[in-house]
Parts: C-alpha cells; sequence; structure tokens
C-alpha cells in the first residue's frame, strides 16, 4: 500500500515537472535600449498594458521610454491634456483605458497636440492587445508598419549530450511570451520556417531516423511529410506566394537547392554544382539566396528560382551563410576571426553591419518589417535567444531556464 | 566525382605505404607521412617496439599534427591481416567489433575543421571496417556524421553528411556493396560533448560507425 502510494506520489511528481518544462516560459532579459531614441512617455493604463507597450517599443530601439515619474501628475484618459506642457519631455504622451475586453489608446503630439484614437478589439491572448496598439503607435510615429503582434517558432534542447535528450518545437507570441509546443521528439528537430499566412510551419525532424521535411498547422498541429529522400532534407523555406517550398535535398549527389510543389510534392532542381548548396531564403517570388562553399568557403549567392548561374553577394569574411530577408533587408551570420556574428545590409546595397557581439552567433530572422532581428548566441554555455534591432540601439536575451533554446523563425504578420 | 577518386586511391596507397612501414623491425621513433594533396597538414605517428607488435594512435585533438600526447582516441594494438599479412583476414570478424585489443572496436573518426577530407591516420581504421564488410555482405552499418557548433546548423548539415560520404567512398573502394552503408548527416544538433574549445569542437567533429545488430 505505502509503495503503491509513494510510486504514485513520486509519478505525479514526474509527471509535474515534465509538464512544466514543456511549458516554461522564456526570461525576458533587456540587456540594452536607445537613450537618443524618439522620447515617448505612457501613462499607466489600467491593467498593465502600458507595461508591454512600453517594453515592445523599446527593444525596436527607435524609442526612449520617459520614466514614469519624470512627470506627477497627467490628466487621466477622458480628461482635457495639455500635451505642449510636456514638450521638453517627451515628444509623445500615450494614454488609455481598457474596452470591452480590448483596449482604447490615444497617442499626443507634445509639439502640435494632435491626437490619435486606436481602439484594439478583444483577443483571448490578452497581451496580443497590447502588442496590437503597439503596432498602431510604431506604425503611427515611425511611418513603417509595426511587427509586435507577431509570433516566434524556436527550437529547445534539454539533456543535450545525453541519450535523454529531448527536442522541442514551439511557437508562442514574439516577446516570447505564451509559448507552446506543437511538437517534442528524441532526435533532431531543427530549421522552423513560417508560411506565408503564419498558420503553418515547415520544419526538418530526424524522427524516422534520418531526415525529413515536415509541414504542420500550428493551430490543428496536423501534420504532412513534404520530402523524405535519400540523404539530407533540410533547410526549408516558404515562397512568398505560399505554393512552394525551396529545400537543400542531396538526393542526387552533393547538397542542392531544389523547390517542392507544396500540393502535389514535386520537385524542380535550382543548382547543379558539386559544392555543398543549402539555406535557401525567397528574395522575392522568383529569386533565391543561399550559402554555397562552391568557390572554397561558405558564402551568399543569389539564383532566379527556374535555375541558371549564381551571383556571388558577400566578398568580406570567410564564412557568410544562413541568410533571412525581409522588407528589402538583408541578416546573414558571418565569420572573421574565429567569432561568428549577425550581419544586416541593405538587400541590394554594399558593405554591411555586425549586430552581434557574440562569439558564435547564428540562425538570424527578421521581424516582418525588417527592424528587428532575432538570433541565437551563447549566454552561459547553453544557446539563447536574442533579439536585436536593426540599428543595434536595443537588445534582449530571451533564455529557457532549462536547456538550450535557439533558431528562431520570427512569423510574417498576423492574419489572425 | 574526379576529385574524390583521385583522393581515395590516394588514401589507399597511403595506408599500404603505412603497412608496408609498421611491418619493418625496430622501427624506433616513427613513420610520417604527410598529406600533400590537401590544404591541412595532417601527421601521422605510428610506433613499433621490439616485439613487432603495432601500435598507432588515433589522434582527435585541434590540431592536425598528431602526437601521443595530444591524443584522444584510443591506442590500438591491431592491425589487419594477422602476421601482419594485408592478404589474410582471420582477424576480421564479427568477434572483432567487441574485443578492445582490435582495431575493428574503434568506431569513431575525426575530421578538420569545415573539412570531409579523411585524415591519412584513419585510412586503415575505416579499410580494416571496409574489409568486415566485403567479408560479411550481410552486415550493415550507418555513417553517422557530426559537425561542431561554429558556423550555421543547415550548413554543418550538409558538412557532417560529406564527412560520411567521405568515409562511404572509401570503404567502397575497398569492395563492398555501396548498399551495405547508410550515410546520415545530424550537422552539429548532436554533440558528445558540451563545451566551447578547441577541444570539444575536435571531439564533436566526427563520424561513427555503427553496424546495425552489433
Amino acid at each position: 500500500m505505502t509503495n503503491t502510494f509513494i510510486y504514485k506520489f513520486l509519478l505525479s511528481i514526474l509527471l509535474f515537472i515534465s509538464s512544466a518544462s514543456a511549458m516554461a516560459e522564456l526570461e525576458l532579459r533587456i540587456s540594452k535600449t536607445s537613450d537618443d531614441g524618439i522620447p515617448i512617455y505612457l501613462a499607466n493604463i489600467p491593467g498593465g498594458a502600458n507595461g508591454i507597450i512600453e517594453a515592445d517599443l523599446k527593444r525596436s530601439g527607435r524609442f526612449t521610454v520617459i520614466p514614469r515619474n519624470k512627470i506627477n501628475e497627467i490628466p487621466t484618459y477622458g480628461k482635457t491634456l495639455n500635451a505642449g506642457a510636456y514638450s521638453s519631455i517627451a515628444d509623445y504622451i500615450v494614454r488609455g483605458k481598457p474596452l470591452s475586453g480590448g483596449l482604447e489608446v490615444e497617442l499626443t503630439s507634445t509639439s502640435d497636440n494632435a491626437k490619435t484614437i486606436y481602439k484594439i478589439s478583444s483577443n483571448n491572448n490578452t497581451r496580443r492587445i497590447a502588442h496590437q496598439a503597439a503596432d498602431k503607435i510604431y506604425e503611427k510615429i515611425t511611418r513603417e508598419k509595426g511587427a509586435f503582434d507577431t509570433r516566434l517558432a524556436y527550437v529547445t534542447v534539454t539533456n543535450k549530450t545525453s541519450d535523454n535528450r529531448m527536442f522541442r518545437l514551439y511557437v508562442s507570441d514574439s516577446d516570447g511570451h505564451s509559448p507552446k509546443a506543437i511538437l517534442s521528439s528524441r532526435l533532431p528537430v531543427m530549421s522552423p520556417a513560417w508560411s506565408p499566412d503564419a498558420n503553418q510551419l515547415a520544419y526538418v525532424s530526424f524522427e524516422e531516423n534520418s531526415s525529413a521535411i515536415y509541414v504542420q498547422n500550428i493551430f490543428t498541429g496536423k501534420k504532412r511529410k513534404i520530402s523524405a529522400r535519400d540523404g539530407i532534407n533540410g533547410a526549408p523555406a516558404w515562397s512568398p506566394d505560399g505554393k512552394r517550398l525551396a529545400m537543400s535535398l542531396s538526393v542526387n549527389g552533393s547538397p542542392d537547392i531544389y523547390t517542392a510543389n507544396i500540393s502535389n510534392g514535386q520537385i524542380t532542381r535550382v543548382t547543379t554544382s558539386s559544392a555543398i548548396d543549402t539555406e535557401p531564403t525567397w528574395s522575392g517570388t522568383n529569386s533565391l539566396v543561399f550559402t554555397s562553399n562552391r568557390g572554397g568557403s561558405p558564402q551568399l549567392y543569389r539564383i532566379a528560382a527556374s535555375g541558371g548561374s549564381a551571383q556571388r553577394l558577400t566578398f568580406d569574411g570567410k564564412y557568410n551563410s544562413a541568410a533571412d530577408i525581409a522588407n528589402k533587408k538583408l541578416a546573414f551570420v558571418r565569420g572573421n576571426r574565429g567569432a561568428f556574428n549577425i550581419a544586416i545590409k541593405s538587400l541590394n546595397g554594399s558593405g554591411a553591419d555586425i549586430l552581434s557581439n557574440g562569439q558564435l552567433d547564428e540562425s538570424p530572422t527578421l521581424s516582418p518589417n525588417g527592424a528587428m532581428v532575432a538570433y541565437t548566441t551563447l549566454k552561459n554555455g547553453d544557446n539563447t535567444l536574442a533579439v536585436v534591432s536593426d540599428n543595434a540601439e536595443a537588445r534582449q536575451f530571451l533564455t529557457s531556464p532549462v536547456g538550450d533554446v535557439r533558431e528562431p523563425a520570427w512569423s510574417p504578420y498576423l492574419n489572425q | 566525382m574526379k576529385t574524390i577518386t583521385i583522393k581515395s586511391t590516394f588514401a589507399i596507397v597511403l595506408s599500404a605505404l603505412l603497412l608496408t612501414a609498421c611491418s619493418g623491425q625496430n622501427v624506433k621513433e616513427s613513420t610520417t607521412g604527410s598529406t600533400t594533396g590537401d590544404s591541412n597538414n595532417s601527421t601521422v605517428t605510428n610506433t613499433t617496439n621490439n616485439g613487432g607488435a603495432t601500435s598507432g594512435t588515433l589522434g582527435a585533438d585541434g590540431n592536425s599534427n598528431v602526437t601521443t600526447s595530444e591524443q584522444e582516441g584510443n591506442d590500438f594494438t591491431y592491425l589487419p591481416g594477422a602476421n601482419n599479412d594485408p592478404n589474410n583476414t582471420q582477424d576480421i570478424s564479427l568477434a572483432g567489433l567487441s574485443d578492445p585489443n582490435n582495431l575493428l572496436s574503434q568506431r569513431v573518426i575525426y575530421f578538420d575543421y569545415d573539412k570531409a577530407a579523411i585524415r591519412p591516420e584513419y585510412m586503415v581504421l575505416i579499410n580494416t571496417h571496409a574489409k568486415l564488410l566485403s567479408k560479411y555482405p550481410s552486415l550493415k552499418m550507418r555513417l553517422e556524421g557530426h559537425a561542431d557548433e561554429r558556423g550555421s546548423r543547415e550548413y554543418n548539415v550538409a558538412l557532417s553528411e560529406a564527412r560520411s560520404q567521405s568515409v562511404k567512398n572509401i570503404m567502397v573502394a575497398q569492395g563492398p556493396s555501396s548498399t551495405q552503408m547508410r550515410t546520415i548527416g545530424y550537422g552539429e544538433e548532436i554533440p558528445i560533448v558540451r563545451g566551447h574549445n578547441t577541444k570539444s569542437w575536435q571531439k564533436n567533429r566526427r563520424v561513427e560507425i555503427k553496424y546495425d545488430d552489433y
């Protein structure tokens, strides 16, 4: 009797621990914010939405949030605001109140007292309401679409050097909140890639003891195998029209870039080199940027999705790889003098800016507006996620309490 | 494809040289074979004692030069062919797979950074496993390639698969059917050791030979 009881007790603890780790929230730590961004003051909003909006604006690297105590008594939302009185403190003032499950937010310019009011409707995920408000404020001021109400996909690994290792594929809000595991496996899971409608993820899983590319609906969990050919099935990337997946396959020898028609699975070969060709990303509907070591070291190349000759894009640094493209910006990994960092450049421009300062940074992924880059870095010996603004003014870390968290993939804008 | 043929021919010649060198008596300090066709500067050191038993070391360190002090692999006191006769395969047996004194018990091949070329010191090991496959045509193996954590993940998958392909290409030249070997590239996903330094990286840059039923 006692033994059975103890056994059941231990089992319940075990189940509790495993479910807790499966839902583990990432710990967010802001390491750097801009102190010469656009000064903005947010009054307290009952319910706390202002805290979420502040954090969003901060991590864009474009705003400096003025501390609450800089203004003693701001009229509560609904009462008259003489914004000009605060023009020496902030360029903009935000006030708001909850409104039938959603939020009403007012943005006032202190230079001309102009007011804009946004009404955000209710949502099961209440944090998304605040992210949507942040997107409105961001767009009004920067004239560039906001990308806070988006998601991240990422991979976690626990016990990575033991036989108990466990890989999990997660989807969370773009700030790491509300994580949900959509896949777990004892064998590697890697390279998540979003569909343009943000409803599906393509990824690579070794669950059948060899690599295969799957497509899974993040809401229903329903998944479909797209390619499980001999050799490598890797690096899926969704075409902007959602009809094709670019990928790297080695079924015909060395790894080459192919596109697969998602509805019928038929593949079309894009590259034919005898070198390593991998990590394709779409540059518009008809062109791909990929990594190849055809010149002796890994570098980025561009090629028409229909094939033909490839044009080399990177010449600085011994190692340039893993490109991601959004809003005419290209983020990639640059290895130089033994360090691997995240670089960003204008898609058609020359030169590049280094955005990270770790030793082994990888897997850059751009927010859909190109204003932020999430990537993987090392912290205390484990992989952790970092988000940096494209001007390198703001940086935050998203750390898992257990094991590695890596390979972020930033979703497109959400439709629902 | 052409380069691979040339490389494996070169490798066979080199391994033959090694066998010849090791069979000599009283080879006092070392026989050094250095690769000239490759970009790295690997050297291999084999020492022979007076008793005629041959020993070698399989290096697995960040440096390309392998010496006894830097070794990470185990010593082995066996080379294929009893009495140093390469045509004698009596010790090439399934039992040898679990005999720590038999070279067949060694199943890991280490690589240089961002390279899939086989270091010359592993030629004997690879050829010995290939001979086992030839002798037992129903025997099947997986060649599981791995990379260290540096560089991007999918590139590392490709690199690690190229490493397992390099091993397979050399084995096929020894006679077994290519259907006996399956290659897989795990990239940097399954490190064998933690740590972010040259020593850990070397241990993680590897191909593991795994027999299906042994």
